[in-house]
């Protein structure tokens, strides 16, 4: 009989303490919301936090809108074979390569990149892993901006104007 | 007697003359058919090739940008793209060129193939004493 009194009071005085609690994290909530209300400066902060969000999300994708050009610009990178003539000759093939390089990037910028993966697994181990990537794309009026030719590596780099006048139908 | 504004029948004549050249000048013009393709593999050039070949019959298209190069008394377009290369080659990449490139990786090793390519395009040679005028025709 004590103890089942005792049970009792037990039982009794955790509940108590658990609606204490519960009152007392609602209590902080509506506090919390109460300063969200009245406090001006952090909803300004949240305001500011959101444009930044809107203006980083529009830096990363630009989107090609009527009367506003899109400029592109990419490095193409190309290496002279190993039996060349010349100094001269290898220059050349290497700018070859580089200017077939930066075609392709701009193309993989304006038009996209079709990319296909495989893994296969066996025994809970990966036997194979394959990516396939292709691009497909016709480039026209690009121009090379400049050259450069260092230790048998060439780069160029190459822009594109792209203006919403030349994809409207 | 002559008139003060001068004799028309002889300027019309002379214009007619005039007219006839120049018509003469533009039916001179050679059309030739060039292709061009070139494969680099893994950022090495693998393969070129131009083919060029005089037209058959007359084309058809609007005339593009124009490239002049310099020619020595040459009436040979190959002989004259040979000597022009650089420029003649920077001229068919303005006009444009399909890419089609493949990248395989295969255990964490990469091979990739790059194909630039002009499909046969028709182009206008005006041969000169000292220059060669390309028009492409498209």
């Amino acid at each position: 009989m004590k103890y089942s009194l005792l049970l009792v009071a037990l039982i009794s005085a955790t509940s108590l303490m658990a609606e204490e609690t519960v009152m007392a994290k609602n209590t902080g909530l509506n506090e919390a919301t109460k300063n969200i209300k009245v406090c001006p400066e952090c909803t300004k902060v949240e305001s500011i936090r959101e444009v930044q969000f809107v203006e980083s999300k529009s830096a990363v994708e630009k989107v090609l809108t009527e009367g506003q050009d899109i400029r592109i610009s990419v490095s193409g990178q190309g290496v002279a074979p190993m039996n060349t003539a010349s100094p001269a000759q290898a220059y050349a093939l290497a700018k070859r390569a580089a200017t077939a390089d930066a075609y392709r990037l701009i193309a993989e910028k304006v038009k996209g990149v079709r990319i296909e993966g495989q893994d296969l697994i066996k025994n809970m181990m990966v036997q194979r892993s394959t990516i396939r990537t292709s691009v497909n794309a016709m480039v026209r009026n690009a121009n090379v901006v400049e050259t450069t030719f260092k230790e048998g590596l060439c780069e160029v780099e190459m822009e594109i104007l792209i203006s919403h006048s030349q994809f409207a139908q | 007697m002559r008139s003060r504004d001068g004799n028309l029948n002889f300027s019309l004549s002379i214009c007619s003359v005039v007219f006839l050249l120049l018509s003469l000048s533009t039916l001179q013009a050679d059309e030739y058919l060039i292709s061009y393709r070139y494969v680099v593999k893994d950022a090495t050039l693998y393969n070129e090739t131009l083919h060029i070949a005089k037209a058959m019959k007359k084309c058809v298209g609007n005339p593009q940008k124009e490239l002049i190069l310099e020619n020595n008394n040459e009436d040979d377009l190959k002989k004259i793209i040979s000597a022009n290369s650089i420029e003649f080659i920077e001229y068919l990449q303005k006009l444009g060129l399909h890419i089609k490139h493949e990248e395989v990786t295969k255990k964490f090793i990469n091979k990739s193939t790059t194909i630039l390519t002009l499909k046969t395009t028709c182009f206008e040679v005006d041969f000169n004493d000292n220059f060669a005028r390309i028009i492409a025709l498209k």
